[in-house]
């Protein structure tokens, strides 16, 4: 019976189920529930769960090899989070993440657009709740802007699925590409979660004003789950090349000068997306793997990572930069699980990093394609920049602190101690991750030809950072906000819209006065929206106004 | 006392990484290193790239702050 149970499902139960279990026994409940959830690794590859509805079949459960390593990760992510935020009070967070890691769990094992489009939203509809828990004003206003971007992912996904239903009969997950229409919808509701360029501000927007523990629960799952819808439908797509090079070159420069730390990883985050998304437009196998490999050992670091900064949150009460520094001596193990991080992601030997980017630097490689391997070298530089060394230099050294701090929390350090084991296991012992990886590949990262060249690639670049903060050259931090694709629609649009609408308003009062009717008579039933000064714009509002359009025109210019 | 910790720390940092960075040059010269494409296989290349990229990156990065950066309430505002 268990065998038919959608994997994720337990923990949406579960969720649900939390406010009538007393708060000591939450947290053992919720792994519990994980550990349940995760037996479903263990049945092995095929199609368990098939529902038929309203003449449409849906495949609920399916398992293969391109889903059973993203599984595996996922239920590591649910499980580090949960230790993370053992602490934590708040329910309301912690429905919202595991009903949100069940969620992503349950759309993995999606055979068809249609399952997946329902988890897809749920998985938009849960996480919101954890942007809110961040629990101030900008977090409620970043919650609204996400939840608008993130539904609207999901609306463009419903379009293709529909479409192509109708054009070819058929909704099951394949490979797509971008010569149909409905190909091009799924495609940008694949884009917009995994924060393609222009794409990206909802990314760096919401997860840093999320809670201490919220935003290590969404740096794991939305983005890698929109990775594999990715790399099972669109495979090979050349266009992927360029937009994953473009991914990791341009969030490397907005990272350097970011203030907040958390927002800093976000752009990391953006850039780690990117060697990804390269991955998956060459579409070899190698590649494949590699994207996979790079998809499981991130989420790993990059929670770690999340989790550091989560924890000089909670302790000093800020991420940013300007006001940190010098917490190595009160937080040495929190310093010490951030640096392992810090290592991972820029792939130094011995650490997981190195051996999941390696196979999409080799495939790359072996493929020729000079200068994507060469944007993608220099990223990597940039990667060490801002993960390697901005978080922690910043964090924890960079100038003496005057105010004592504690250390983490002893849940906490649990949580950052297993993923930083994680991440030097996986490095010295790859052979293990290799054997999960969807296809079967004899690859060995460990050359001396390999080693010595990212080694120096490293080395000589912590020297360029040594060389420019002797010489002071290298920027200070700076309280600040720096512009991002979200700009847009905060700012741009609105500042458009706001007095055009206004305009317009005032036309229309006119026109109704030289008609010799009073705006009032017109709508006398509705006095307040007479006067003008009632109708407010708000930026969500009409940001979510001019989205909804943008999709009803797209939809009527492909169905004309 | 205290200031001394971390200049110190930040002193032997510095040492020690310009001696591995010293010595993975020298180790350039002891073999052939094999790489994809043959200008990558010049001595001290990737040494050469990384440190080239990280400078540029950073200092792109500062100059962009002209066109990027708002005040820290610019979108309450």
């Amino acid at each position: 019976m268990i065998s038919n149970f959608i994997p994720g499902l337990i923990m949406i139960i579960t969720s649900f189920l939390l406010p009538t279990i007393p708060q000591y026994f939450r947290h053992p409940a919720m792994l519990l529930s994980v550990g349940l959830s995760a037996l479903s690794l263990f049945n092995g590859y095929g199609t368990f769960l098939e529902w038929d509805i309203l003449g449409l079949n849906l495949i609920l459960y399916q398992s293969d090899s391109l889903t059973l390593p993203f599984a595996i990760i996922f239920h590591i992510a649910a499980i580090l989070v949960i230790i993370f935020s053992w602490h934590s009070k708040n329910l309301m967070e912690h429905m919202a993440t595991l009903a949100y890691a069940g969620s992503a769990i349950g759309a993995l094992h999606a055979g068809d657009f249609f399952s997946l489009f329902i988890w897809w939203e749920a998985t938009a509809l849960t996480s919101v709740f954890i942007v809110f828990a961040g629990n101030t004003n900008a977090a409620k206003d970043a919650a609204m802007r996400y939840l608008i971007i993130q539904v609207s992912s999901g609306v463009l996904l419903l379009i293709g699925a529909c479409l192509m239903l109708y054009k070819t009969g058929n909704h099951n997950l394949a490979v797509l590409d971008l010569k149909t229409n409905f190909g091009i919808f799924i495609f940008i509701a694949f884009g917009i979660k995994a924060a393609f360029p222009l794409l990206n501000g909802w990314l760096q927007d919401s997860y840093p004003e999320s809670s201490v523990t919220g935003t290590v629960a969404l740096s794991a799952f939305t983005t890698k789950l929109a990775i594999y819808a990715l790399a099972r439908t669109f495979p090979g797509t050349d266009s992927l090349i360029w937009i994953g090079a473009i991914m990791t070159a341009f969030p490397v420069f907005f990272a350097v000068i970011e203030n907040d730390l958390r927002r800093v990883l976000s752009f990391s985050l953006n850039n780690q997306l990117g060697f990804m998304v390269v991955g998956i437009g060459i579409g070899t196998e190698l590649s494949l793997n590699g994207t996979v490999a790079h998809a499981f050992v991130h989420i790993i670091y990059k929670a770690l990572l999340f989790m550091s900064m989560g924890a000089v949150l909670y302790r000093a009460g800020t991420t940013k930069a300007s006001e940190l520094g010098g917490l190595y001596k009160y937080m040495p193990f929190t310093t010490i699980f951030c640096i392992i991080g810090a290592m991972s992601i820029s792939a130094f030997p011995l650490f997981s990093g190195f051996v999941a980017k390696s196979l999409i630097m080799s495939s790359l490689g072996g493929m020729g394609m000079v200068l994507i391997y060469f944007i993608l070298f220099f990223a990597s530089a940039g990667v060490l920049e801002h993960s390697g060394i901005k978080i922690p230099y910043f964090a924890f050294f960079a100038h003496e602190r005057k105010n004592k701090v504690k250390e983490a929390p002893i849940n906490m350090l649990i949580a950052m101690g297993i993923a930083a084991f994680l991440c030097i296991a996986i490095g010295v012992f790859p052979k293990y991750l290799y054997q999960i990886l969807p296809y079967t590949v004899d690859y060995q990262p460990y050359t001396l030809d390999h080693v010595i060249s990212q080694l120096q690639l490293l080395v000589f670049a912590i020297i360029a950072f040594l060389f420019l903060v002797k010489f002071k050259l290298y920027p200070s931090e700076i309280r600040s906000t720096v512009l991002n694709s979200d700009w847009f629609y905060r700012k741009m649009l609105p500042g458009i819209g706001k007095p055009l609408f206004k305009k317009i308003g005032i036309l229309t009062e006119s026109l109704y006065k030289n008609l010799g009717l009073s705006f009032k008579q017109v709508l006398s039933k509705s006095y307040k929206f007479s006067n003008l000064s009632y109708i407010k714009v708000t930026t969500p509002s009409f940001a979510g106004t001019i989205l909804i359009s943008i999709l009803f025109i797209m939809l009527v210019i492909v169905l004309v | 006392m205290k200031k001394n910790d971390l200049k110190s720390m930040g002193k032997s940092f510095t040492k020690y990484i310009l001696i591995i960075g010293a010595l993975l040059i020298l180790l350039d010269f002891t073999f052939h290193r094999h790489e994809y494409f043959s200008f990558a296989e010049i001595y001290g290349f990737p040494a050469f790239f990384g440190f080239v990229s990280f400078v540029f990156i950073v200092m792109l990065g500062k100059w962009l702050r002209k066109f990027l950066m708002r005040k820290e309430d610019y979108y309450d505002q």
